[in-house]
C-alpha cells in the first residue's frame, strides 16, 4: 500500500493585500473580527485560518480565496 | 449564569473582606477576650463568626456545586478565575492545546501521587538472636489502599515476638488531602498559563 508523504504548505499573500489597502495590522483585526497577534502569527505563517476565517479575509478583500491562500507541496 | 448564581457569587466576594477583617480582629486584637468585655466587641464577635462566616461556608457550598453542575456558570467565574481568553479562533485552538496538556500533566502527577499514597517501605533491624539466616536487617514492601479515611489510627504490626528497630520507614504521602488538592489547583492553573504564554508566542 502507498501512502501520500507530501507535506502540504498553505502560502498567504496577506501582508500584499493589506500594504495594498494600507491597513495596519490593527485595523484588519478589527475588520475581520480576530486579535493583532492572529495577523501577525498568519502573516509570519505560523498559523493557518480555519477555512471560515479564510473566507471572510476574502471577502473583506473582494477577491477569490485562492488569490489570497495558495498550496506548496514542501519538499523533504 | 441566572440571577441564583450571580447573587451568590455578589455574597461570595463581598463577604470576603469581612471575614479577613473578622479574622485580623481576633488574630490580632484579641477579639475573643474583647467580646466579654465591651457589648461592641461581643456584637462584631457574634455576627462576624456566627453570621457572616456561616452564612459564607452555606453560599460556598452552594457556589462549587453550581460549578460543578453549570456550564454557564463555569464558564463566568472559572474562566475568569484562570484567566483564560478565547478571543477568536487560534486563542480557542492555542487553549485547546494548553488545557490538553495541563490535562496529561496533571494526570500524570495523579499516578506519581497515587503511586507515592500506596507504597509502603520499611527498612528494620531485628536483634542478632532473631536474625533469619545470619542476616539482621530487613527489607519489607507493602501496599496500601483505604476507599475511605479511617479516623481510628490502626495499631503497628508486630510479630509479637519480634523487636524492630526501624532504620528507614516510609508509609504514605506525608501530605494532608487539603494540601493536595489545593497544590493541584494552583498547579492547574499556573501549568495552563504557562503553556498558553508559550504558545502565543
Amino acid at each position: 500500500m502507498t501512502k501520500s508523504t507530501a507535506q502540504l504548505k498553505i502560502i498567504n499573500r496577506l501582508h500584499v493585500y493589506r500594504a495594498e489597502q494600507r491597513l495596519t495590522q490593527e485595523q484588519l483585526a478589527k475588520a475581520i473580527g480576530v486579535t493583532r497577534a492572529t495577523i501577525v502569527a498568519m502573516e509570519g505563517g505560523g498559523y493557518n485560518p480555519s477555512l471560515e476565517l479564510a473566507f471572510r479575509i476574502a471577502r473583506f478583500f473582494k477577491t477569490d480565496i485562492n488569490a489570497i491562500f495558495s498550496i506548496e507541496e514542501e519538499s523533504e | 449564569m441566572n440571577r441564583f448564581d450571580r447573587v451568590i457569587l455578589k455574597v461570595f466576594l463581598y463577604e470576603l473582606p469581612i471575614i479577613l477583617l473578622y479574622f485580623i480582629s481576633i488574630s490580632i486584637f484579641g477579639l475573643e477576650a474583647a467580646a466579654q468585655r465591651n457589648s461592641y466587641a461581643k456584637v462584631w464577635y457574634d455576627f462576624g463568626g456566627c453570621f457572616v462566616f456561616g452564612s459564607w461556608m452555606v453560599v460556598s457550598l452552594c457556589l462549587s456545586m453550581r460549578l460543578t453542575v453549570s456550564a454557564s456558570c463555569r464558564e463566568k467565574v472559572l474562566a475568569k478565575l484562570t484567566f483564560l481568553k478565547e478571543r477568536d479562533e487560534r486563542e480557542v485552538l492555542l487553549t485547546g492545546q494548553a488545557a490538553k496538556n495541563t490535562m496529561l500533566t496533571t494526570l500524570a502527577i495523579l499516578l506519581f501521587l497515587f503511586c507515592l499514597s500506596c507504597f509502603q517501605i520499611s527498612i528494620y533491624q531485628v536483634p542478632p538472636g532473631q536474625a533469619v539466616d545470619g542476616k539482621s536487617r530487613v527489607l519489607s514492601l507493602g501496599l496500601q489502599f483505604d476507599f475511605i479515611n479511617s479516623t481510628t489510627k490502626k495499631p503497628p504490626q508486630t510479630d509479637g515476638t519480634l523487636e524492630k528497630e526501624n532504620l528507614v520507614s516510609y508509609t504514605a504521602l506525608p501530605l494532608s488531602s487539603s494540601s493536595v488538592i489545593i497544590g493541584l489547583i494552583g498547579w492547574q492553573i499556573v501549568s495552563y498559563n504557562y503553556l498558553m504564554r508559550r504558545a502565543m508566542k
